[in-house]
């Protein structure tokens, strides 16, 4: 069972401020399941983008019919890929869980494009459920389940987001421009 | 700043991150730097991290996943016709 969901954003900040934000987007008030953050590689490729690799510890936010099958699991490693390319102004991301895949795999497909006209930095999102687990009405289970949890999600991140690139707005002028 | 999943990273992770945002923003976007000027502090995060990787089992499960290279296809999913909402 595979389910596609697609959806796009407008920021009202440049490039620097959403992708320092996104960077940086834990903690925030919004995000309080997450428990850590890690850089697992860093690397600049021979056309000058960057590339990074992340781990992110977060605690148990399986849907409850899960429950039965993971017993006590209670925390979530997901991985994180992101790629720069400072001259198009564009970051592209992707985001899956690491454990549990058995059960439900979450990918999460972002392009952040930067317009230097209208300075708003736009997202387009794509997420993907995927599950090979079979049971009696699982599949509308995780149907129902994936299509709220889409909703909830992208709603709490981008105010995360929001809440972080509002804090370096402020904090840029005093923390960079006067290093 | 959010903390490492191995407290003991945490100070190393901080200070690294520290040194990322600034360079991040004042060299690499402004196109004044293609060299990681991290890099000290990011071996010194780097080995903690990856001692605990092993440590906590997770690098078999993270070895796995980076084999997927989500954007070789650039970074747009390509078989996203089953369903779409």
């Amino acid at each position: 069972m595979v389910l596609w969901y697609k959806n796009s954003h407008e920021f009202n900040y440049d490039f620097q401020t959403v992708s320092l934000a996104y960077f940086n987007r834990y903690p925030n008030p919004f995000a309080s399941h997450v428990l850590s953050t890690d850089l697992i590689k860093i690397k600049i490729d021979s056309e000058g983008n960057l590339h990074q690799t992340k781990l992110i510890a977060k605690t148990g936010r399986l849907p409850k019919w899960c429950k039965p099958f993971l017993g006590k699991v209670n925390q979530t490693w997901i991985i994180e890929q992101t790629i720069v390319n400072p001259i198009l102004k564009e970051m592209k991301t992707y985001t899956r869980n690491l454990d549990h895949t058995g059960i439900i795999r979450i990918e999460e497909y972002t392009t952040f494009n930067y317009s230097e006209l209208e300075n708003v930095t736009r997202s387009e999102t794509y997420v993907k459920f995927s599950s090979g687990f079979r049971g009696f009405g699982i599949k509308d289970r995780i149907e129902s389940w994936s299509h709220s949890k889409f909703d909830e999600n992208l709603k709490k991140s981008r105010k995360g987001l929001s809440f972080v690139m509002d804090r370096f707005k402020h904090q840029k002028t005093a923390l960079w421009e006067t290093k | 700043m959010s903390a490492s999943f191995a407290p003991e990273c945490t100070e190393a992770k901080q200070k690294y991150d520290d040194c990322f945002n600034n360079w991040y923003t004042e060299k690499f976007l402004k196109g004044k730097s293609m060299q990681n000027e991290c890099e000290d502090l990011w071996i010194e995060y780097k080995e903690c991290v990856e001692a605990n990787l092993v440590k906590k089992g997770i690098k078999p499960m993270l070895d796995e996943a980076e084999k997927e290279a989500p954007f070789e296809k650039g970074g747009v999913p390509l078989d996203n016709s089953d369903e779409k909402k």
